[in-house]
């Protein structure tokens, strides 16, 4: 099997699942078939840990946010549509008329957004509804309705992972089930290569609602070092050079007052011994990721970021390279096994 | 029924490119009987057919065959493919949808809302600033697949949910396309004509040159109309709605119908326990428009499905809007037979 097709598989088997900030738990069991037989926990707010040891002389932290945004019920109108608020950045511009599913008590409903004609509508023509105006379509009147979908529920975007050509695929909950596949890939890679490192590996809940999982999950960790794992912005017709990088040129290494200087350095040097493509990705400030939290927590811990490029973030139809998210993976990996032998 | 209407909507065809429905159209009819079918130089199929009783009145009926979409108008340098909106279709639908081209997967691109200021946060951008995105990463790659001029298709499931409701891309007008065929493929009381007309959302094309060649008396144009029954909307503005029976509209931008007609179609229902709406607005536009004015003028009625997010990959209609806006479709043809 080639190593975007192992990719490729993962990162569909992780999409299918849907883990809306708050609601990830069932979403970790799927993450824990793929590290049977080593240590782990999950913690108070649902994130979960997995632990694999090696000498215990250098120890690292792998964070990748396992949540995605959606939707919540918040009402049930007259005529028994379902009216929602964000959980997480919500793109309002995309909601008109698209497929939604509502979880419901172990159930799934699926249903519309509702879009009204220009010449219907009281908005301004080239204007976004806010989310609060939108209206779901579920088929159900009222009573109907009310028996079979609770104030609460989440209601996640309903579109499936397709591939695109050049090893690129398409698919809702890529921001962040792309890092979760990274760190699987790490995982997997290191005991390819028969290396024990002392990892914890870290599925954090709730970052598309401010870093909140990660912030718990790395507090108390024993870590000489934290590699966050998530997405980044890639160049698009719309989004230029200095916003984004390109899709298909490798891994981001992050550079930034808050990531640790000589990581990102050394991580620059494993990627050009190892002959492995990167792009450096420049934040002036924090990066809007879980290093930001990690980087902060307890004493304080060395953190670096990689990041992967995708297209069209917080939208249904997000497009990742796969061979971008393999050499993430080879990357961070890399960059262990040398810290490890540097420590033995 | 549900059956054909899932096949037909998830057939491919936008207007000049009816080509797969047509061809599916055609299938069927070789296996019907009592029907002698022929396909004009628009690509319109016009189908004779034949009942046990021949009435005075000619009568046509008709389903349009095409469905919004979009054309290929560009490849950019860096492989990403621009495009214009063949029909009616609100910018504001596209934005992240699933499309395919050359039955390739694609995506049509958003700017990440962590990249636009308040201002333009909530702005819809110009067609001509969107983009399709196949993978490519040149033009040169993007070539190997895509030329301008190619169709592009929703991509988007059918299914049925809540309570008999039913979601799927080009209902508009397959669901005419589907009645169409099932009155066809019954033994008929009357002979009849049926066309299946090309060129619809741009601008009624291909029903503008039936009227010449089938010459009716009357027509009756089989369609869907959008109904806005949500809540928050001003009961007119509602324009009809989900459940309640086929509508017939006494106006719309493209016909005044011929009044006679119009109350006839309420009496036939009346009678008949079906049950019947009107639009509360004078809004949109099908084919009728076309086919009153040709050749001298023909008396034009529209029965049509209600349909919520017309021309969006997911429009819902309720299935049980089916039956009766078929009985009444069928009573409507005895009645004018008999005028």
């Amino acid at each position: 099997m080639s190593s975007t097709q192992n990719v490729a598989e993962i990162l569909l088997n992780l999409a299918k699942d849907i883990s809306i900030s708050g609601n990830e738990k069932s979403f970790t069991d799927k993450i824990k078939s793929y590290f049977a037989n080593e240590e782990m926990n999950c913690d108070a707010l649902n994130s979960l840990r997995v632990q694999t040891y090696g000498t215990g002389k250098f120890k690292f932290l792998l964070d990748a946010h396992i949540d995605q945004i959606g939707l919540i019920v918040t009402d049930i109108t007259e005529n028994g549509f379902i009216k929602v608020a964000s959980i997480g950045g919500v793109d309002s511009r995309i909601l008109s008329s698209c497929d939604v599913l509502i979880k419901s008590r172990g159930k799934d409903y699926k249903g519309v957004v509702s879009s009204i004609p220009p010449h219907l509508s009281e908005r301004k023509e080239g204007t976004a509804s806010e989310v609060s105006d939108l209206l779901i379509d579920i088929g159900l009147s009222k009573t109907e309705a009310e028996k079979v979908v609770r104030r609460g529920d989440v209601v996640a975007f309903n579109y499936p992972f397709e591939k695109l050509i050049n090893e690129k695929v398409v698919s809702a909950s890529l921001d962040n089930k792309v890092g979760v596949t990274v760190l699987i890939r790490v995982y997997q890679i290191l005991k390819e290569m028969k290396a024990d490192a002392d990892v914890t590996f870290v599925f954090s809940s709730q970052e598309e609602l401010g870093l909140r999982g990660a912030k718990c999950a790395s507090f108390n960790q024993d870590a000489d070092e934290a590699i966050v794992v998530d997405v980044s912005f890639s160049t698009a017709p719309d989004v230029n050079n200095v916003d984004g990088k390109d899709m298909g040129k490798g891994p981001l290494i992050c550079v930034s007052p808050i990531i640790d200087k000589k990581i990102s350095d050394n991580m620059i040097s494993v990627s050009e011994e190892k002959q492995i493509p990167y792009q450096i990705e420049v934040c002036s400030k924090s990066t809007g990721t879980n290093a930001d939290v990690v980087s902060v927590s307890n004493y304080g811990i060395k953190t670096g970021l990689v990041s992967v490029p995708i297209r069209n973030m917080h939208t249904f139809s997000e497009v990742v390279s796969l061979e971008d998210i393999e050499l993430s993976a080879k990357l961070i990996a890399e960059y262990i096994l040398k810290k490890v032998k540097e420590h033995d | 029924m549900t059956d054909s209407l899932k096949q037909l909507c998830l057939l491919n065809g936008i207007s000049g490119r009816e080509d797969d429905v047509r061809k599916y159209i055609v299938d069927k009819l070789e296996s019907f009987t009592d029907c002698s079918y022929r396909v004009d130089a628009l690509g319109n199929v016009i189908v004779e057919k034949k009942g046990k009783k021949t009435p005075e009145k000619r009568i046509m009926i008709d389903a349009h065959m095409d469905e919004v979409g979009l054309i290929v108008t560009h490849i950019t340098d860096d492989g990403f493919i621009r495009f214009s909106s063949v029909g009616g279709i609100e910018t504001g639908i596209l934005l992240g949808k699933r499309v395919a081209v050359n039955s390739l997967n694609g995506v049509i691109g958003v700017k990440p809302i962590h990249l636009l200021d308040k201002e333009n946060a909530k702005k819809i951008s110009d067609e001509k600033e969107l983009y399709i995105d196949i993978g490519a990463e040149t033009k040169a790659d993007a070539e190997k697949y895509v030329r301008p001029g190619d169709s592009v298709y929703f991509v988007s499931e059918f299914y049925e949910f809540g309570d008999g409701l039913i979601k799927a891309k080009a209902i508009d007008d397959r669901l005419g396309c589907a009645l169409l065929l099932d009155l066809l493929e019954k033994e008929s009381e009357y002979d009849f004509v049926a066309t299946f007309s090309t060129q619809e959302e741009i601008g009624t094309r291909g029903a503008s040159v039936l009227v010449s060649q089938v010459r009716p008396d009357y027509a009756i144009v089989l369609e869907t109309t959008t109904a806005c029954d949500l809540d928050g909307i001003d009961e007119s503005k509602k324009v009809c709605k989900l459940g309640n029976g086929p509508v017939v509209s006494f106006m719309d931008r493209g016909t005044i119908y011929d009044r006679d007609l119009y109350n006839k179609a309420f009496e036939v229902a009346s009678e008949n326990n079906i049950p019947i709406q009107t639009k509360s607005l004078v809004a949109g536009g099908n084919n009728a428009s076309a086919i009153h004015q040709s050749f001298g003028g023909v008396k034009t009625l529209a029965i049509s499905v209600a349909c919520r997010y017309l021309h969006s990959p997911s429009c819902v209609i309720s299935s049980k809007d089916i039956k009766p806006t078929y009985e009444l479709l069928n009573k409507m043809i005895g009645c004018l037979c008999n005028d």
